[in-house]
């Protein structure tokens, strides 16, 4: 899993020399800029069945036509789907908040999505809707302190530009 | 490899939970304590040769028998090879103590470390002695609980600022104790 410290930690192996002064202050940057990062993923954890539900729903409400017959979304069983994959995408946004990179989005989320969608051809359009709605609906100081906002908006719109 | 931060995202992932709660507490303690580790991870890169020859000799004076014709440091060849394993090993601690997270020392050193050792002849008693020496001498480093009757004419303490890191300590000393673990 790709974090500051690992990548610190491969090229110092790969060199074959303890962690240097540049690699410790590395670590020192991604430190001093934690504190945001976790408050937003803390904030997120604790809300995110209450996110992923208005998300969904923002994108159901401007696609109506996708729970027409014949379209993604004309069962219940296949609108619950995509009330999870939204579910997954923001956890998985938790878990770079967390590590303080996109490795977990990169690995988890991303990596095969576009084949994914081609091949069940699902639309991706609605996806960036509920996010973007996410992104303009979350706001500071409300939701979280305006630094932790800008982390979180900062990998919700990582997300966006991947799918669309 | 993971550092402390993906093996918190790991284990949640692995029960599709999102990271809250009491695994952010864990990590907030990891930052607000960063300045700390960082300091100890130049105690022991900065005194690496010292801490590595120091460990060796002192295996080396507990069992003379090492250097002596036919012993397994005998020609320099062999001492030579003994150091620089000694540094990898403390180089390899050094990164798992940056991370906070013991799976790049796992991975990367002691997979197969005692099986390589058995099958080259090497005594893995004196190795785990070695580094029970470093051990020793890195915790005193960190913790600055070394003195000048213990350190003799190497003595040297870092001057860094005075606060209570024996949790740091611990866990540096838990490392030394799964390479210990992991040889013998």
């Amino acid at each position: 899993m790709k974090s500051v410290v690992t990548t610190v930690v491969t090229a110092a192996d790969a060199a074959g020399r303890f962690p240097s002064q540049n690699d410790l202050e590395a670590v020192q940057g991604n430190i001093q800029r934690a504190a945001a990062r976790l408050e937003a993923a803390e904030k997120l954890a604790a809300g995110l069945d209450a996110v992923t539900r208005e998300a969904g729903d923002a994108c159901f409400n401007k696609y109506a036509y996708l729970k027409q017959p014949g379209e993604a979304g004309d069962s219940q069983v296949k609108v619950d789907k995509c009330y999870r994959d939204l579910g997954h995408y923001l956890r998985l946004i938790n878990y770079c908040l967390v590590v303080g990179g996109t490795g977990p989005l990169d690995e988890w989320g991303i990596a095969g999505a576009r084949e994914v969608y081609r091949s069940l051809s699902l639309p991706t359009g609605p996806y960036v809707e509920a996010l973007t709605y996410t992104r303009d609906r979350a706001c500071a100081p409300r939701d979280m302190s305006p630094q932790a906002l800008n982390e979180f908006k900062s990998y919700l719109d990582y997300v966006i530009n991947a799918l669309s | 490899m993971l550092d402390a931060f993906s093996r918190s995202v790991v284990s949640a992932d692995a029960k599709t939970a999102p990271v809250g709660g009491s695994d952010l507490a864990v990590l907030r303690s990891y930052v607000s304590q960063g300045n700390k580790r960082l300091d100890a991870v130049n105690a022991i890169t900065s005194n690496a040769s010292c801490i590595v020859s120091d460990a060796v000799t002192g295996m080396i004076c507990e069992n003379t028998g090492l250097i002596q014709a036919g012993g397994n440091c005998y020609p320099n060849r062999r001492m030579a090879a003994c150091l620089r394993d000694g540094e990898i090993v403390l180089r390899y601690i050094s990164y798992a103590l940056l991370a906070g997270d013991a799976s790049v020392l796992d991975d990367r050193c002691l997979n197969g470390l005692k099986e390589t050792y058995i099958a080259l002849g090497v005594p893995t008693q004196s190795a785990a002695r070695a580094v029970a020496i470093m051990k020793a001498s890195a915790t005193a480093l960190i913790g600055e609980t070394n003195s000048p009757a213990s350190g003799g004419k190497r003595f040297r303490k870092m001057e860094t600022t005075q606060g209570d890191c024996s949790a740091l300590v611990a866990e540096a000393g838990s490392y030394f104790d799964r390479v210990i673990g992991a040889v013998s």
